[in-house]
C-alpha cells in the first residue's frame, strides 16, 4: 500500500508541473469553481470560453441548461466580465453579470475571482482554467 | 508518508529543474549586478545546453556555501577546443560573472581563471565567416538550388543573424538576444498586435520570460527553431514529394514539408501540432512553405510574441549563395494580430561539418541534481 502511496505521490507531483500552458488568448479554454452568496451557500459553474478574434463568448455550464454569455476582457488590468441571461432555481429567467480580475495570467491554472451578481443574488465567484 | 513526501519533493524536484533547463540569460540573470568567487571545483556537469561546475566558496567566517556556474554551451566550446578536461575537481578557480535573479547561488560566468597556473579558461573564439569568398549556390541537376550541402560534402545551417522577429515596418528596435526589449514602451513597434495580445506580450517581457514553455524543454515551434543556435538542415526527397527540416535545437525535432502539390488543409481537420502542417512549392530559386495547424502551447518566436490556432505562417527561403540563406516570414493570425506581417534575417552556412546533438532534459537532469 505504501509503494502505490509512494508510486501515486510521484507520478501526481510530475503531472501537476508538467502539464503544458495554453498560450494563447487568456481566456480560452474550459474554467471551472464556483458561485454563491456565502461560504455555504456554493453553486458548481462551468464556463468554456472561445475567442473569435473579435470577441470572446461563453457556455456557462455546458448541457441541456446551458447559456451563452458575453465576456469582455479589459486587458489594461486583466479585468473580466461575463454576461448572460439565465434560469433561477425556480426556472424564471433572470439577468446575471459577474465582474473578477484574472490573476497569475502566465499560468495554465490562471484563475478569475470577483462578484456575481444573479438576478437579485449578490455573490462571489472564483474560476480556474482547467 | 515520509517516502510519500519524499516521492513528491522528489516529482517536483526534477520538473523544477526542468523548468530551468533552457532558461534565456537574460530571464535567469541580473546583467545590472556582477559577483566575483573564488572557490574550489567540486563538480562539472559537461551538459547541454549549458556546462556548468560546482564550486566551494569560504566566507570570512569560515562557512562554506557551494555555488554553480554556468560557462557556455559544451558544443560551442568544444568547437572553440576546449575539453571537459581543461578543469577538475579540486581545481580552484576565480570566477567573474553575472548572478542569478532570485536568491539560488548561481552564476554565469564572464571570466574563468585557473588559479594554479593563471590560465584563462573556455574563452570564445571569434567565430570565423563561412571561409573563402563568397560561391554561387549549389544546384540539382534540373537546376533548382539545392537548400542542403554541395554533393560529397557536408554542412548545416547555423546561427541566425538575428535571434528575434520584429516587423519589416517597425523600424530600429533594442532588445537582446532573448528578445527582452530595453524599453518596454517598444512594444507597439514589435507587430501590430491586438489590445490583449500587446498586454500578453508586454506581460512576458515584465515577468522576464519566466512561464516561456521552452524553459520547460517544450518544442521551440513556429519561426523559433530558426532562432536558434544550433541550426538546422534540409534533406530535399523530390522523389516522394517532400523536403525534411531537421532542427538541431529542440531535441533534434523534424518538420515535413510536402512539395508534392497537395493543400495545406483545413485547420479543423488537423491535428494541431507544436510545428503545425506544411506545404511547400517553389518560386524560382525561392522555397515557399506554407504552414497551419499550430497549437498553442509554446511561444512561436523569442521574446514571447503570443499567437493562436489561427497562425498561418509564410515562409520564404532563399539561398542566395553558398554561405547565406535568406528567411523570410509572414505572420498571419487574425486573431492575434491586426493584420499580416512579415519579418526575418539570414542563416549562415557552416562547412564541413553535421548539426551536434543537443537535448534540453540532459541539462534538467544535471539542474535538478545541483539543486
Amino acid at each position: 500500500m505504501r509503494r502505490r502511496v509512494f508510486q501515486l505521490g510521484f507520478l501526481l507531483a510530475c503531472i501537476t508541473v508538467a502539464i503544458p500552458a495554453q498560450q494563447g488568448h487568456p481566456l480560452t479554454g474550459t474554467w471551472n469553481g464556483d458561485w454563491g452568496a456565502s461560504p455555504t451557500d456554493r453553486h458548481q459553474l462551468t464556463v468554456v470560453m472561445t475567442w473569435d478574434g473579435k470577441a470572446a463568448k461563453g457556455v456557462i455550464n455546458p448541457g441541456a441548461d446551458s447559456a451563452t454569455a458575453a465576456v469582455t476582457l479589459d486587458p489594461v488590468n486583466w479585468m473580466v466580465r461575463i454576461e448572460a441571461d439565465v434560469k433561477d432555481a425556480a426556472g424564471k429567467p433572470v439577468h446575471l453579470v459577474a465582474e473578477g480580475k484574472m490573476e497569475d495570467m502566465g499560468s495554465y491554472h490562471r484563475t478569475v475571482t470577483g462578484s456575481w451578481k444573479q438576478g437579485a443574488v449578490n455573490g462571489n465567484f472564483k474560476l480556474t482554467r482547467d | 508518508m515520509k517516502r510519500f513526501l519524499l516521492a513528491t519533493a522528489l516529482g517536483f524536484g526534477v520538473l523544477l529543474g526542468a523548468a530551468w533547463a533552457q532558461r534565456a540569460p537574460s530571464a535567469a540573470y541580473d546583467n545590472s549586478r556582477k559577483m566575483s568567487l573564488k572557490g574550489v571545483v567540486t563538480r562539472i556537469d559537461w551538459v547541454t545546453p549549458s556546462a556548468f561546475f560546482s564550486v566551494n566558496i569560504q566566507d570570512a567566517n569560515g562557512t562554506v556555501a557551494n555555488w554553480a556556474v554556468e560557462f557556455g554551451n559544451p558544443l560551442d566550446l568544444e568547437k572553440d577546443g576546449w575539453k571537459r578536461t581543461a578543469l577538475n575537481i579540486g581545481d580552484v578557480v576565480s570566477v567573474d560573472g553575472i548572478p542569478a535573479r532570485d536568491t539560488r547561488r548561481q552564476v554565469l560566468a564572464t571570466s574563468i581563471v585557473l588559479a594554479k597556473t593563471g590560465a584563462k579558461l573556455f574563452t570564445a573564439k571569434a567565430k570565423a565567416a563561412a571561409k573563402g569568398k563568397s560561391q554561387p549556390a549549389p544546384r540539382w541537376p534540373d537546376g533548382h538550388v539545392r537548400l542542403g550541402p554541395p554533393p560529397g560534402k557536408k554542412g548545416y545551417w547555423g546561427p541566425p543573424s538575428s535571434t528575434v522577429l520584429v516587423d519589416s515596418t517597425a523600424g530600429n528596435i533594442s532588445m537582446n538576444r532573448d528578445g527582452l526589449l530595453n524599453n518596454i514602451l517598444d512594444a507597439d513597434k514589435v507587430a501590430p498586435f491586438q489590445p490583449w495580445a500587446k498586454a500578453a506580450y508586454e506581460y512576458r517581457q515584465r515577468t522576464l520570460f519566466k512561464d516561456d514553455p521552452y524553459n520547460r524543454c517544450m518544442p521551440p515551434g513556429g519561426v523559433r527553431h530558426f532562432q536558434s543556435p544550433q541550426g538546422f538542415q534540409f534533406v530535399e526527397q523530390p522523389e516522394v514529394g517532400r523536403v525534411l527540416i531537421l532542427l538541431g535545437g529542440g531535441d533534434r525535432n523534424w518538420r515535413i514539408v510536402y512539395t508534392d502539390g497537395r493543400p495545406v488543409g483545413n485547420k479543423e481537420d488537423l491535428v494541431l501540432a507544436y510545428y503545425g502542417t506544411s506545404v511547400g512549392h517553389w518560386e524560382g530559386d525561392t522555397l515557399v512553405v506554407d504552414t497551419v495547424g499550430f497549437n498553442e502551447k509554446f511561444w512561436f518566436s523569442n521574446g514571447g510574441l503570443p499567437h493562436t490556432e489561427s497562425l498561418h505562417l509564410t515562409e520564404r527561403f532563399t539561398r542566395t549563395d553558398l554561405n547565406t540563406l535568406r528567411y523570410q516570414v509572414t505572420v498571419d493570425d487574425t486573431k492575434t494580430y491586426t493584420r499580416p506581417w512579415t519579418g526575418g534575417w539570414t542563416i549562415q552556412w557552416v562547412p564541413d561539418e553535421e548539426i551536434q546533438e543537443y537535448f534540453c532534459e540532459e541539462n534538467a537532469e544535471s539542474t535538478f541534481i545541483r539543486n
